[in-house]
């Protein structure tokens, strides 16, 4: 027993070594560089590097991911899974666990606890989840707010993300306030907080759990889902049952769902009291001393998927761009295509909803020269409107600055 | 005789349910296995801290991935690991992690001038 461990080991190790050889270029130092091996690995461009990431190992039912980091899982989707419609597959959905998860989930013995400010605490099974009420389907970003994090500057440090942390899906269960019914919330409650099945590493370290407050958890398209894309919530995505919160970014949508809390006072968990925060106001990178508010509702995006930095366009001949937008807390109402000093409106694609990814595509009759600097910027219903420059903060949240390319005229 | 209302009113329930046609949800036993982490940590001073202080939760990959900081920012990350996930990362090992995180990330700046 043991040697085949130790055997298992020194090969295990025998294969790290020759990876590192392979990924030397990925930040490994030249003292290391040695012939390449076929490692497949891609450029997020993020500023001063290091900006290679394999696209391996392979993980469970998902393809040609990012890989980030590989315990627990942190899997990013390339910018060509956005290329084709709204909905992001779910072998292309990104992959974000603070904790490790567990990787096996028996159904008949999963539980979730329905406790704290409620009439009567119940321990619900998946089939009591199930029959709690009218199932629902949205579609909706499920989005970290980590999300570009990488291309921060000045850089912060974190999970090191492009901007393929995020996915749009069609979610599918029951609303959250049919569940929490079947306690009884009592007079007073404030906020509503959710654990998983995901436990820390360490003893003593914070549990990851979050809170939204009453009215947002009343809302009738927040969701206990079990349903991803019209299949099973795959278990990187929590199965069996996540919560979905349109428009807020995917902290709050707790995987493994085991416990919801009711609270009648302020939450000051440490992932909602102490982290997951942006300054209250904007600041410079030099400064320290500033207040802070939970990162909550998600603002407008958009991304050229039809072309990316550097490519290549026919001088003389008409070019389409195409891509993705998304209003955020609201819907999308506009998308244009800016420039050094001129604007273009984009024409938007099929309406899937106020969360849902929208498709845009705008044609230039004729490319003269350089696409130089060129981007799109969204702007919501409420009149959020993307910004010319980026709203730095420390932990590289809520990235929306316009992100732009140049294309080269040939 | 029984009120007609009392019989009919389950009958009306379980017609109810017939009507209400949601689809049948099947929850199953789900596992999977992950990938083992198949990067080491280069060669370098510092190296035997990180392993005994840091890989047991973090992926090599990942700190290699990060962003060139200060020795002083790694220090404190160091710091936050013990003060806030209560890591048993022994103190006196500080310097020398945060050390080979430095070193590490100015050979890597190195190889990538050209």
């Amino acid at each position: 027993m043991a040697d085949t461990a130790t055997q298992s080991k020194s090969g295990a190790r025998l294969t790290r070594r020759a990876l590192i050889a392979g990924a030397s270029a990925s930040g490994l130092g030249a003292a290391l560089a040695a012939p390449a091996l076929a490692q497949k690995l891609i450029d997020l461009g993020l500023p001063g590097g290091p900006s290679l990431r394999p696209m391996e190992p392979a993980f469970p039912g998902k393809r040609d991911m990012i890989v980030q980091r590989i315990r627990p899982p942190l899997l990013e989707a390339p910018m060509d899974a956005f290329r084709e419609g709204l909905i992001t597959p779910n072998d292309r959905m990104f992959v974000r666990w603070n904790w490790d998860m567990p990787t096996a989930v028996k159904a008949a013995e999963h539980r979730v606890a329905v406790g704290g400010a409620v009439k009567a605490p119940v321990s619900l099974t998946l089939d009591d989840i199930a029959a709690a009420g009218e199932h629902v389907e949205v579609v909706a970003i499920n989005q970290c707010a980590g999300n570009g994090r990488g291309l921060s500057e000045p850089r912060v440090t974190g999970t090191q993300w492009g901007n393929g942390a995020m996915g749009c899906a069609k979610w599918t269960g029951v609303r959250l306030k049919d569940v929490l019914a079947k306690a009884g919330v009592k007079e007073g409650a404030t906020r509503v907080r959710f654990a998983g099945l995901d436990v820390p590493l360490t003893d003593g370290a914070p549990q990851f759990i979050k809170s939204i407050p009453m009215d947002i958890a009343m809302r009738d398209d927040v969701l206990v889902a079990w349903g991803m894309n019209g299949e099973a919530l795959p278990l990187l995505h929590g199965y069996p049952l996540r919560i979905v919160v349109p428009g807020w970014f995917s902290t709050y949508w707790v995987k493994m769902l085991s416990t919801i809390e009711v609270l009648t006072g302020e939450d000051d968990s440490y992932y909602v009291a102490k982290s997951y925060r942006i300054p209250a106001r904007p600041i410079t990178p030099e400064e320290k001393d500033f207040d802070t508010v939970s990162i909550t509702t998600m603002p407008p995006r958009a991304f050229i998927t039809s072309h990316a930095d550097g490519g290549v366009v026919a001088r003389g001949k008409p070019v389409t761009l195409e891509g993705i937008a998304m209003g955020g807390d609201a819907a999308l109402a506009k998308v244009d295509l800016v420039g050094d000093g001129w604007e273009v409106p984009c024409t938007l694609g099929p309406d899937e909803g106020p969360y849902a990814f929208r498709r845009w595509s705008v044609t230039i009759p004729q490319v003269a020269q350089d696409l130089a600097n060129i981007g799109v910027r969204a702007a919501n219903a409420t009149g959020a409107v993307q910004p010319e420059a980026l709203n730095w903060n420390p932990s590289g949240y809520a990235r929306n600055v316009i992100e732009r390319i140049t294309l080269r005229a040939q | 005789m029984r009120n007609p209302a009392i019989i009919l009113a389950p009958m009306f329930a379980v017609m109810l349910a017939g009507c209400d046609s949601q689809p049948q949800v099947t929850f199953t036993d789900v596992s999977i296995t992950l990938p083992d982490d198949p990067i080491d940590l280069p060669e370098g001073p510092g190296r035997d801290a990180v392993v005994e202080n840091c890989t047991a939760c973090h992926s090599p990959s990942t700190m290699l991935q990060q962003p060139r900081v200060s020795r002083e920012k790694w220090e404190s990350i160091a710091k936050k690991m013990i003060e806030v996930y209560k890591a048993p990362v022994d103190e006196a090992a500080i310097p020398a992690i945060a050390g080979y995180m430095v070193a590490v990330q100015e050979a890597d700046a190195e190889a990538q001038r050209p």
